[in-house]
């Protein structure tokens, strides 16, 4: 018996076009019945269409996940967008460029991927291109962005507690007052 | 002409002993621009995740908050069931919905008796502290916790109730709920409260779809929002309630469905302890495959919402997700324009904001 999985027909049509691989599209559900849609685009240029879709739809987005493909310092790095839509969620994933990790901005779109995106500007160093608003949400200025790619040994990550590292520059920045 | 002054308010002591920082651009009395500045208690929580194997993570998502720890470890164990294929029994299903629903009470009402403590109405607040109380000895008599409940587990949930703990749950429940009814009318009848809260803090409908709000900030301005009715889990496809709407898109509004909140919560529970299932607590566990699966979950302040990426070992590759209040502070730029200062702290609080939560 084939198991039904509910969704809206039109979106799942309209984001199924954008998806070229042949494994891109696979839809669950949880053992309570919600449903679970998933898109991986062709390209993350496709990003700005399927929002629109999903915008048309009167969906809202509800998360965005950027995470390293491999472990540790691997460069491929995607983007999994969840959106909700009554009740039913769908996700849309990209896969950047090694190289030069790009996604077009959907704040324009959607209002509150503004958190989402500067979030994963500072965390995994993604560009996001036409961000409205691309100033840091959560990290200093002073920490490079795309902390998360790298591995930090503990004995660097503890340096203020455990070596004279931080003293001496606050000893530094004493005598150099800028 | 007029002339604008920069404010800086916070980090500390905005509404709770929490750090955000406010930069107000303020006109006199009257708050012109609201911009905020966050970051003060970033702990890279997510990063500690993927160093962790799953069951260590229940109890780390569990500290992610302390005013909603069960919703997370309740959301992040329903997204490892959902990664690995597990179905928890019908007895987990209730007791978890129990735990929720105790938590979700004291959540609330610990919220409005803050808001009755930054009115500067003490004895409100002291009354619904007092209240609370009680919720918090049926918490540490049941979990032996105040806070952690540590209820949560991955296949289902870590503790069993007796028929005697059932009947001292129910026994706890008849004396806090006329309370409870008592003060929700307070906040809906008394100048006092009235004057502070009615018409102020405004987020019109439009603005709450536009920025994604959840939870009680959504509802108080009209929208029907809920995931415990949107995409039903745990025992609440089987019990009855309310989703709480009110059009009010004030202060007020926002309050009045955290406290009719608060009666279904009651009846939830007592619904659960009614029908209350035999059986097995928890289900096994299944073997680890690499996939990606998401949950979510209605927790007191709105949708939480977990990822996660699992690689065919017992540590996860990502685990990502997002709190209630990280959708709602930017309803504050709404709320507050054209506001006095001295109604920032109460605008702050209406959005029952969690800046631990928000920056995990």
């Amino acid at each position: 018996m084939q198991e039904t999985i509910n969704g809206n027909a039109r979106v799942i049509e309209d984001l199924s076009l954008l998806c070229t691989e042949a494994d891109a599209i696979h839809h669950s559900t949880d053992s309570f019945g919600n449903a679970y849609h998933w898109f991986r685009l062709g390209t993350p240029r496709m990003l700005t269409r399927g929002a629109e879709i999903l915008r048309q739809a009167e969906a809202r987005l509800a998360m965005v996940t950027a995470y390293n493909r491999r472990q540790l310092s691997e460069p491929m790095q995607e983007v999994c967008y969840h959106f909700e839509l009554d009740g039913v969620i769908y996700n849309m994933t990209v896969t950047l460029n090694g190289e030069w990790p790009t996604v077009p901005s959907i704040t324009p779109l959607f209002a509150n991927a503004d958190w989402h995106e500067r979030e994963m500007m500072e965390l995994y160093g993604i560009q996001v291109t036409g961000q409205p608003n691309p100033r840091r949400l959560f990290l200093d200025e002073e920490l490079d962005a795309g902390i998360l790619n790298e591995a930090v040994p503990l004995s660097i990550m503890m340096n203020g507690a455990c070596t004279t590292d931080l003293w001496e520059r606050i000893l530094k920045d004493k005598e150099n007052p800028s | 002409m007029t002339s604008t002054f920069t404010m800086p308010l916070g980090p500390v002591h905005v509404a709770l002993e929490e750090p955000v920082y406010f930069h107000l651009t303020v006109d006199g009395e009257t708050v012109r621009h609201v911009e905020l500045t966050s970051g003060h208690v970033h702990r890279g929580m997510e990063a500690m995740a993927t160093q962790r194997n799953l069951v260590k993570n229940v109890t780390l998502t569990e500290r992610v908050c302390s005013l909603c720890s069960n919703s997370h470890s309740f959301t992040y164990s329903m997204a490892v069931e959902n990664v690995l294929g597990i179905t928890i029994p019908d007895r987990a299903r209730y007791l978890r919905v129990v735990a929720e629903e105790i938590k979700r009470i004291a959540s609330h009402l610990f919220n409005t008796a803050i808001q009755a403590h930054i009115i500067g109405f003490k004895s409100l607040f002291m009354h619904v502290m007092e209240v609370r109380e009680m919720m918090q000895d049926l918490k540490e008599t049941v979990y032996g916790n105040r806070m952690n409940l540590a209820a949560n587990c991955i296949g289902g949930v870590k503790y069993n109730v007796d028929a005697e703990l059932l009947d001292y749950m129910r026994k706890m429940l008849d004396k806090v709920e006329p309370q409870v009814d008592e003060i929700r009318d307070i906040y809906d009848s008394n100048s006092m409260v009235l004057a502070r809260t009615k018409g102020l803090g405004v987020l019109p409908r439009e603005d709450a779809i536009r920025l994604g709000v959840v939870g009680p900030v959504a509802r108080g301005s009209g929208l029907h929002l809920d995931v415990r009715k949107d995409s039903p889990y745990a025992a609440y496809p089987d019990v009855e309630f309310k989703t709480i709407v009110e059009q009010g898109c004030c202060i007020h509004a926002r309050t009045m469905v955290r406290m009719h909140e608060v009666l279904e919560s009651f009846s939830i529970i007592r619904q659960c302890i009614a029908r209350m299932p035999g059986g097995e607590v928890t289900a096994p566990m299944r073997q680890i495959r690499t996939a990606e699966a998401c949950a979510r979950s209605e927790a007191p302040r709105g949708e939480v919402f977990y990822y996660i990426r699992t690689n065919g070992t017992d540590i996860p590759s990502r685990l990502k997700w997002r709190v209630p209040s990280y959708m709602n502070w930017e309803a504050l730029g709404v709320m507050m324009r054209d506001c006095n200062v001295a109604d920032v702290a109460l605008i702050t609080n209406s959005i029952d904001p969690c800046v631990s939560c928000t920056e995990r």
